[in-house]
């Protein structure tokens, strides 16, 4: 039995006013807030009679989302002093900016962190841990002074490279000149970025969010040969190389393939704004608004290989359709039917596959599986994959027993898939002593990083913690690139210093794990900013004790073995937990 | 088998072992006429004092000093090999002085209220996961505040909308000291919910006299009592699930004292013989 505090018998003061008449508003526009407030006709023109921009043809574009429309509302100019940092290898963002005047340089090597502003991690030796506990203050998120890579003066922050000589020698370093397109691979595909970029000298660039990007590309034949070009040399070839199935295939091969493979995208890129919509939603209203990527019992046309997101593996069931199980980045579509077809016995799609959020795909044709690598599969990959056209059943990993599966469309209804370190707490273990939130807030300024409470299923219960999503909707947005990812690990980590309290994060991400908390002085006493006289506000989260020589204190905390972090993707790890 | 319980059944029969050997090399040290009390005695203090650092543990969770889990395991099963070792450290006969009596009235409430603690940690929980959505200890006056003005309001629209008073004479008679009410210390062991099924039901019996407005105000009027039922359970439950502590460490720091003075009084006197 699912249960979501919003769906329970009773939901606690979210009762509709009586007797009230609904207010009557316009219903929001894409433009209604542009990126930039700043951005002149005049800027348009120039921008316009750039190189990159002159020949496209303005009548590909619909009336209703002109490219000049898209220019005035999707773009901005942003002007960069030298040593600035454009984007930090890394983080995550949301737009691709093309360079109108000057130079960009582009990191060989990764500077360090303090370099980037970003907070130093050291892990206390015991004596450390213990004096930290000791001088904790006595009221949860004190004010502390903030670093000085953060120059409040000039609106938007500013992030400087330190010891920018040192760090941008010319063997260390590639130019980028004026009219040069950057960013666009990790803006559409909500990858990190891959270096770091720092402006030359005093430079201008336009800055094109992804909505516009995505536009011009869709209604732009230039655009998006160049864009598909640059992802074909620069990701596509590595991205088929780490694909088990590909692996073991020459390189000419592979860029047969490459050339072969057909980009498609589905679902929202900003699923995060309809989510809570989507999760009030009956399970069969949801299904159906899930975008079909392809349907069970048609013929597989070619193997879907998901580069971002996640997409729910489902078959018709009686009257409904049941979830068999969850695919994410890497993970392949359609392959055994491909191959049983292959061996002479046609075989069509056992299952639908549906994009939970957004979901990137790479599509490799039937025939150049047939051509190019069936013939040359290892033994292991083709004795596999005759098992699997032998068995009757499923071949996914999910158990589908009834307890298992009731959780397994929970998670993946409630989208908690993307979680990494996901809170589950087995609620028949769990004796609610809280010990958990008192070691949270022990090892956090005496203010615990989550909340003992979330939607429940089949007793287990997802707390509302970080769940350090595969794709962080939290960070796309956040103007100082404070909130990031901490690790190679994939922590996601807010650094307290240049964190300027936007709230952004807090309101992107779909869990509702970001708090936004204000700070105190020593004495207990809110601080207010000088000019508006507001509270000052930090955002906080759970940040997996990362700085803990013992890991995540909620974890070995709990005395019962009832609460785990879970990466939701290792479905038989999960498995184990759920069946213990 | 799973694996909690391959656990269970394994350090269960460790312990087992363990008390067995014991109870071997105490008869064999008896019959080889060596100072078994002694050495049982100075095995029991050194357990206690494990036993104890449980809690020093809780304390400080910013140390790597083992997973709790691992910490309340040993508790458990060096608890259940205390017991074995007191009762036959003390012997079969009755304390003669007000300490032995004192510290073996205390060491058996000790481990009395910690076998209570367990057995609780374990019946309990699985029963407030079922009785509906978990809610937050402290949150639950506030919800339970919010639940009795929210029947109240409803039962003001029942009497303004349909001009009868049936609901309201309800409310104050059953709803509203039924709203109000806290539930018993001891009454999740008892699973009381009597009182929910006795306003449950007059509810149900009332609809013969409410308009057809009314019956859809006793519809949301049942779902608050459901809702109430479960805010109940959730904190007599977690209550009961608190409160127990409250009494297994204060008789652990009262059977420390005892201890100590013990082993005090043997030390001195041991001397003079």
């Amino acid at each position: 039995m699912a249960q979501n505090p919003s769906r329970s018998p009773h939901n606690f003061g979210s009762q509709p006013p009586q007797g009230v008449a609904p207010r009557r508003e316009a219903a929001p526009e894409r433009w209604d807030k542009p990126f930039s407030a700043e951005m002149t006709d005049q800027d348009v023109d120039r921008v316009l009679e750039h190189p990159q921009f002159s020949s496209l043809q303005h009548t590909r574009f619909p009336s209703a989302n002109p490219l000049r429309g898209i220019i005035k509302n999707d773009a901005a100019i942003r002007r960069f002093q030298q040593g600035e940092i454009v984007v930090r290898q890394g983080d995550y963002g949301n737009s691709a900016f093309l360079i109108l005047r000057g130079g960009a340089l582009v990191c060989l090597q990764e500077p360090s962190g303090d370099q980037l502003g970003r907070r130093q991690r050291v892990r206390p030796s015991l004596w450390g841990s213990f004096r930290r506990w000791l001088r904790q203050p006595r009221y949860g998120e004190v004010w502390s002074q903030r670093g000085s890579t953060v120059s409040p003066a000039a609106g938007a922050p500013r992030i400087f490279l330190q010891d920018a000589p040192g760090v941008l020698g010319p063997d260390r370093t590639i130019r980028l000149g004026a009219g040069e397109l950057f960013g666009e691979l990790a803006a559409l595909g909500r990858t990190p970025r891959t270096a770091t970029i720092v402006a030359e000298a005093e430079t201008e660039m336009l800055e094109i969010r992804w909505q516009g990007l995505r536009d011009i590309r869709k209604f732009s034949a230039e655009w998006r040969q160049l864009i598909d070009q640059r992802f074909r040399e620069r990701s596509l070839l590595s991205h088929l190389r780490e694909t088990p199935l590909l692996r073991h295939l020459p390189a000419e091969t592979l860029q047969l393939i490459a050339d072969a493979t057909r980009f498609e995208a589905f679902g929202e890129f900003e699923w995060q704004h309809t989510y809570q919509r989507a999760r009030e939603a009956s399970d069969r209203e949801r299904l159906e608004k899930e975008p079909l990527i392809a349907r069970q019992d048609d013929p597989a046309a070619g193997l879907l290989l998901i580069r971002t997101g996640f997409a729910r593996l489902s078959c018709r069931y009686n009257h409904g359709e049941r979830t068999e199980s969850y695919l994410g980045k890497g993970e392949t579509f359609g392959l055994e039917e491909l191959f049983a077809t292959w061996r002479g016995t046609p075989t069509p799609l056992r299952h639908n596959l549906r994009a939970l959020g957004y979901v990137d795909t790479l599509f490799i044709p039937a025939a150049v599986l047939e051509d190019h690598v069936f013939p040359l599969l290892p033994p292991d990959q083709l004795a596999r994959l005759e098992r699997a056209g032998l068995a009757t059943g499923s071949t996914i990993p999910w158990q589908s027993s009834t307890t298992t599966n009731a959780f397994l469309e929970f998670i993946v209804a409630q989208r908690f898939i993307n979680g990494r370190a996901t809170m589950l707490i087995d609620l028949d273990r769990c004796t609610r002593c809280d010990d958990c939130v008192r070691a949270c807030a022990d090892t956090h300024d005496n203010n615990p990083r989550f909340i003992r409470h979330g939607p429940e299923s089949g007793g287990v219960q997802v707390a509302s913690a970080c769940l350090h999503c595969v794709d962080p909707v939290c960070m796309i947005g956040c103007p100082t690139g404070a909130i990031h990812r901490a690790g190679l690990e994939g922590q996601v980590e807010i650094n307290p210093e240049t964190c300027i309290g936007c709230s952004v994060c807090a309101q992107s991400c779909p869990y509702g794990t970001i708090q936004m908390v204000a700070l105190r002085d020593e004495d207990g006493l809110p601080v207010i900013a000088e000019d508006t006289g507001a509270p000052i506000r930090r955002a906080t989260k759970c940040d997996l004790c990362i700085d803990q020589p013992a890991g995540p204190a909620c974890v070995s905390a709990c005395p019962h073995d009832a609460l785990i972090r879970a990466d939701m993707r290792e479905v038989e790890a999960l498995n184990r937990w759920l069946q213990r | 088998m799973n694996t909690l319980r391959a656990r269970r059944w394994l350090l269960s029969v460790v312990t087992l072992a363990a008390v067995l050997a014991l109870t071997a090399a105490w008869w064999l040290g008896g019959i080889a006429l060596r100072p078994v009390a002694k050495y049982s005695g100075e095995l029991l203090v050194l357990l206690l004092l494990l036993l104890a650092l449980f809690n020093v543990r809780k304390k400080l969770p910013f140390l790597p000093l083992g997973s709790a889990t691992a910490w309340l395991q040993f508790h458990i099963y060096a608890g259940w090999l205390s017991v074995a070792l007191f009762l036959l450290h003390a012997g079969p006969q009755w304390p003669r002085s007000a300490l032995g009596f004192a510290l073996w009235l205390v060491f058996l409430s000790v481990a009395a209220s910690g076998a209570f603690g367990l057995w609780l940690s374990r019946w309990l929980p699985p029963r407030l996961t079922r009785s509906g959505e978990s809610l937050v200890y402290e949150r639950i006056p506030r919800l339970r505040h919010q639940l009795e003005d929210e029947a109240g309001n409803l039962v003001r629209q029942a009497e303004t909308e349909a001009a009868s008073s049936t609901l309201a004479d309800f409310h104050r008679q059953v709803l509203a000291p039924y709203f109000a009410r806290t539930p018993t210390l001891f009454s999740p062991l008892a699973e009381d919910d009597a009182a929910h099924h006795r306003a449950g039901h007059e509810l149900a019996s009332l609809r013969r006299y409410l308009s057809e407005r009314e019956m859809l105000i006793a519809d949301q009027l049942a779902e608050l009592l459901e809702a109430k039922r479960n805010l109940d359970a959730q904190y007599a439950g977690q209550r009961l699930l608190k409160l127990w502590l409250f009494v297994h460490l204060p008789l652990t720091y009262g059977l420390l004292v005892l201890v100590a003075a013990h082993v005090w009084l043997v030390l001195h006197y041991s001397h003079r013989f």
